[in-house]
């Protein structure tokens, strides 16, 4: 046996790849910002808000009380609409893996009414439910529906039939293999889903709040709006931005522990 | 030899279903036949892509049979309709197939007691047994790893250990060892026969490698090219205990090699 010697392996390490990509984020932020400001001076305040005045703003929103409560407002039609439609889109997969003759004939239906661009139902769910959250839920249900029946169903398809035939032989009852087998393989595609339908639930609900609400982040949006308020605007851009980017945070978090198995690069996240 | 079989394959045959708008594809197996003792460790020898895997699919009941019977215990099973299939056969036929099929988001020990845990036969004595066979394999040190943390060898040993955990009387083995390497191999085959001589199931092994097949083996039987019919018997006279290491040096091995090679030509 002849000795080993460490490979050489060229030294560039890892810290300071970590500050290059860091000080290169921390310059986009500052030019963006800066983009802002110079906009804000050059087209005048009513088409953009100064960033300072736009942090102000919230600023003020915050010690009012008025944060809270827009975000709690539309926290609670996102976040409600989003369970449900969550539910719905993992059990319906689940449901029709069991019998692939109603899958085939539910599927063009299933595809066709994804179709349809559900803010234009709005007016007609105003009619039937009038003007409280209801609305803003049935079109948050169906914006996130379809994201996550679509990735669901795609995870099924794509389980390793092997794993199934392991686990009946080994005794596993069909409830055993869904749970077991099936919804870890999916895991995934389910997490794949989530974020895709996150940012289009919180939307939903704002552009939802613009039509018909008293309350919300969207109401406030609009409100500023008319009266020609456009740092109040911007204030509400920010605010929505930050309410996804903090859900998707915690999303990562779980789908971490979920997955925690997986052999992945950490940073490929999203 | 007066004890009856504990499975029969009676004339077995199994094409697989046309595809629409071409001629149906040729038989993959056709008038089979051939019994397993109770206890008996048969190995079965075919060129690749000889049906073997279909063969031990059928048997295990994961796929449906286009022909013939298949008697297991004493009881005909009815593996025509594949709504009618009983993949395991009550957890009596275990499969350790050709890939590993491990759960990549479960542990190595968790892998090893998914069968008992589905099987809600999980407790203190079932977990020791489990714990015995990790040992034993030398998979010791690793129970906490996952499967892609594990080499292939490692990964065959986990999954060999997951069938026998559970203690089917009969356990159908598909090429277990087939993509590792000779050094790993002759350890996994060591192993296997170690675990054998505690437990003594009926083993049926199916392998492409002849001296795999002698040094496992109480009984080999040979298959044809397409469709598979059986070719050739022999019986395999080493005693045992034996050791795959030195298995070519012993009497009659070469023998037998030579008759097992000329009857695969």
């Amino acid at each position: 046996m002849t000795e080993l010697t460490a490979p050489t392996i060229p030294e560039t390490p890892a810290l300071s790849r970590k500050w290059v990509v860091l000080g290169g984020r921390v310059l986009l932020a500052v030019s963006l910002l800066l983009a802002w400001e110079i906009g804000a001076r050059s087209f005048g305040t009513i088409f953009f808000a100064p960033p300072l005045a736009v942090l102000a703003r919230i600023g003020e929103l915050a010690a009012s009380g008025k944060l809270v409560q827009d975000i709690a407002a539309t926290l609670r039609v996102s976040a409600l609409g989003f369970v449900i439609a969550c539910f719905a889109g993992v059990l319906l997969p689940f449901l029709l893996r069991r019998s692939p003759r109603v899958t085939d004939a539910v599927e063009p239906y299933i595809m066709a009414t994804m179709g349809i661009p559900k803010y234009a139902l709005a007016p007609w769910l105003i009619l039937w439910f009038g003007i409280g959250d209801a609305p803003k839920l049935v079109v948050v249900v169906l914006m996130v529906f379809y994201i996550v029946f679509i990735t669901t169903f795609a995870g099924i398809r794509a389980v390793d039939q092997r794993l199934i035939n392991m686990a009946r032989i080994a005794g596993a009852s069909e409830m055993v293999i869904s749970r077991e087998i099936i919804w870890k393989s999916l895991l995934p595609f389910f997490f794949t889903g989530l974020k895709v339908a996150l940012p289009r639930a919180v939307s939903a609900t704002i552009v939802g709040e613009f039509l018909v609400a008293s309350e919300g982040i969207g109401h406030y949006i609009e409100h500023s709006r008319q009266v020609s308020d456009t740092v109040g605007v911007f204030a509400g851009i920010v605010i929505a931005t930050t309410l996804v980017l903090a859900i998707n945070a915690v999303v990562n978090v779980i789908e971490r522990r979920a997955l925690s198995w997986r052999p992945v690069e950490r940073e490929m996240e999203l | 030899m007066g004890e009856p079989p504990l499975l029969e394959i009676k004339d077995l045959g199994k094409r697989f279903p046309a595809r629409a708008g071409r001629e149906p594809p040729p038989w993959v197996i056709q008038g089979l036949s051939f019994a397993v003792r109770p206890g008996e460790f048969l190995t079965i020898i075919g060129p690749s892509g000889a049906g073997k895997s279909t063969l031990l699919n059928m048997i295990a009941q994961i796929d449906t049979v286009t022909a013939g019977e298949i008697v297991f215990d004493g009881q005909a099973v009815d593996a025509h309709d594949p709504r009618t299939l009983r993949p395991g056969v009550d957890r009596r036929i275990g499969y350790v197939t050709q890939d590993d099929n491990l759960l990549p988001w479960r542990t190595t020990i968790d892998n090893v007691l998914f069968p008992i845990e589905v099987q809600g036969r999980l407790n203190d004595e079932t977990k020791a047994h489990a714990e015995m066979l990790v040992r034993a394999v030398g998979l010791a040190g690793y129970e906490r790893y996952y499967p892609h943390e594990l080499s292939g060898g490692m990964r065959k040993r986990a999954a060999l250990i997951r069938t026998l955990a559970y203690d089917p009387p009969m356990i159908l083995m598909d090429e277990p060892f087939g993509a590792v390497d000779a050094q790993t191999r002759m350890q996994l085959q060591a192993d296997l026969l170690k675990l054998w001589e505690l437990g003594r199931k009926t083993i049926i092994f199916v392998t492409h490698d002849i001296t795999e097949a002698i040094a496992l083996g109480d009984r080999a039987l040979v298959l044809s090219r397409q469709p598979a019919r059986i070719a050739a018997e022999h019986a395999i006279p080493i005693p045992r205990p034996r050791n795959v290491q030195d298995i070519f040096a012993l009497e009659g091995f070469a023998a037998i090699y030579e008759r097992i090679r000329a009857a695969i030509q």
